[in-house]
């Protein structure tokens, strides 16, 4: 988890880095009065880099993923829930003896 | 609230194990406790115990901030569940000194009193909550569990057939109004209130699987074919494991086979039985080996029949 991070935290800055390189360009081009085409060649290359690795730090760094098909094993439903909403209490588990030692201490 | 569907079988052994956990006091309490609320089922001795532990522990208590009222309602349940009035009574005072005005807390004394067996009492309880609250749903669900608990099973019919005019899409009362009926024998209502349920929740297979059984008992060729097919649908959505539903497939055959014997037979794909038939014979084998012989006795027979 901890390298998971680290390598997004390295990611995030070489965009920013792109991105402050590309503004630095362009103030050079406005400098010389040509027009903007598109960002010099390494800065390309830093782009698709930083998302790269952000890419995989944002696969890595959560835990595990839950499964969305309805149809794969983790997901098949195996028992209702019990309808709490009509519980009733006079039940045959009144007979069992009830632990006299839980008390709530106030 | 409307619950939604079940436990999962990952959901079900993960509360196993953190309960495993829990009892031999390896920690893990409060998750066990969150993981209760959420599937919503029903154990009320382990909530007991753990809940008070943790109450009882005033370290543990200040470290679930403002969770702990919702720990006091889950312990006071429980507590009403085992029979331990007094622990409930303790639970409820003091989310009362808490929360003085509330509804939630007044429905709660509400259930006390029902646990105490004090049936005017709750009912007069009630009748003043609604009085203020004519919309909440608890409180008329509380009504109609009073009604069951009381034996008066036709009352408690006629208020969840209110209910439900009022709060149709309600799948926890529609299924309580399902099983009241399978109990008092109207199968015919019983199935109405099931188809109720598939039409609303379409990938829960167990209410497919009840509904099958409904039909199965009320009998005759149609009912019985109907059956066979919402047994296979099913299977369908549990990915061929349900052993409920391939019991189902092979009686269903076995019956219809029985029937149709003066008719001419048309010819069904006996294919599914005879699948369904190695299916079980196959979990049988897996799971519970010493049973098989009885099993394969009973396919043996059905087939002839």
């Amino acid at each position: 988890m901890g390298l998971g991070f680290v390598v997004g935290i390295i990611g995030g800055f070489l965009i920013a880095h792109a991105a402050f390189s590309t503004i630095q360009y362009r103030g050079e081009l406005k400098i010389m009065e040509e027009q903007f085409t598109g960002p010099p060649f390494n800065v390309v290359i830093e782009l698709l880099g930083g998302l790269g690795l952000c890419l995989w730090a944002g696969l890595a760094v959560p835990t595990k993923f839950l499964s969305i098909l309805p149809h794969s094993d983790e997901n098949r439903v195996v028992s209702l829930p019990a309808n709490l909403d009509f519980m009733v209490f006079n039940h045959r588990g009144k007979v069992l003896p009830s632990n006299p030692d839980l008390k709530l201490k106030i | 609230m409307v619950g939604l569907g079940g436990a999962s079988a990952s959901e079900a052994a993960q509360l196993a194990r953190l309960e495993e956990q829990a009892a031999h006091g390896g920690g893990g309490a409060w998750e066990y406790l969150c993981l209760v609320r959420r599937l919503k089922v029903r154990r009320p001795e382990p909530v007991l115990r753990l809940g008070l532990s943790l109450l009882n522990d005033s370290k543990a208590r200040s470290k679930l901030g403002s969770e702990e009222w919702t720990l006091y309602e889950q312990v006071a349940i429980a507590a009403m569940d085992c029979q331990n009035i007094d622990v409930a009574k303790d639970c409820i005072g003091i989310l009362k000194k808490k929360f003085p005005d509330s509804l939630r807390v007044g429905r709660l004394e509400g259930m006390l009193l029902e646990a105490k067996g004090a049936w005017a009492e709750a009912e007069r309880a009630y009748a003043v909550l609604l009085e203020n609250n004519p919309n909440d749903q608890l409180l008329h669900k509380r009504k109609i569990a009073m009604a069951k608990a009381q034996g008066n099973t036709t009352l408690a019919v006629d208020y969840l057939n209110k209910y439900l005019e009022i709060f149709m899409a309600d799948h926890d009362a529609w299924r309580e109004l399902a099983e009241i009926y399978v109990s008092l024998l109207m199968y015919k209502q019983a199935a109405f209130c099931y188809e109720e349920l598939i039409l609303a929740q379409p990938m829960v297979a167990l209410y497919q699987i009840s509904y099958a059984d409904v039909l199965y008992t009320m009998g005759g060729m149609e009912n019985i074919q109907t059956a066979k097919k919402y047994y296979s649908s099913a299977l369908q959505l549990t990915g061929g494991k349900n052993t409920r539903a391939l019991y189902g497939v092979c009686l269903c055959s076995g019956s219809i086979n029985q029937l149709s014997k003066g008719r001419n037979k048309e010819e069904e794909s006996s294919e599914l039985q005879a699948l369904a038939a190695e299916v079980l014979t196959k979990e049988y084998k897996r799971q519970a080996p010493a049973k098989l012989p009885i099993v394969t006795e009973m396919l043996k027979t059905m087939k002839l029949s």
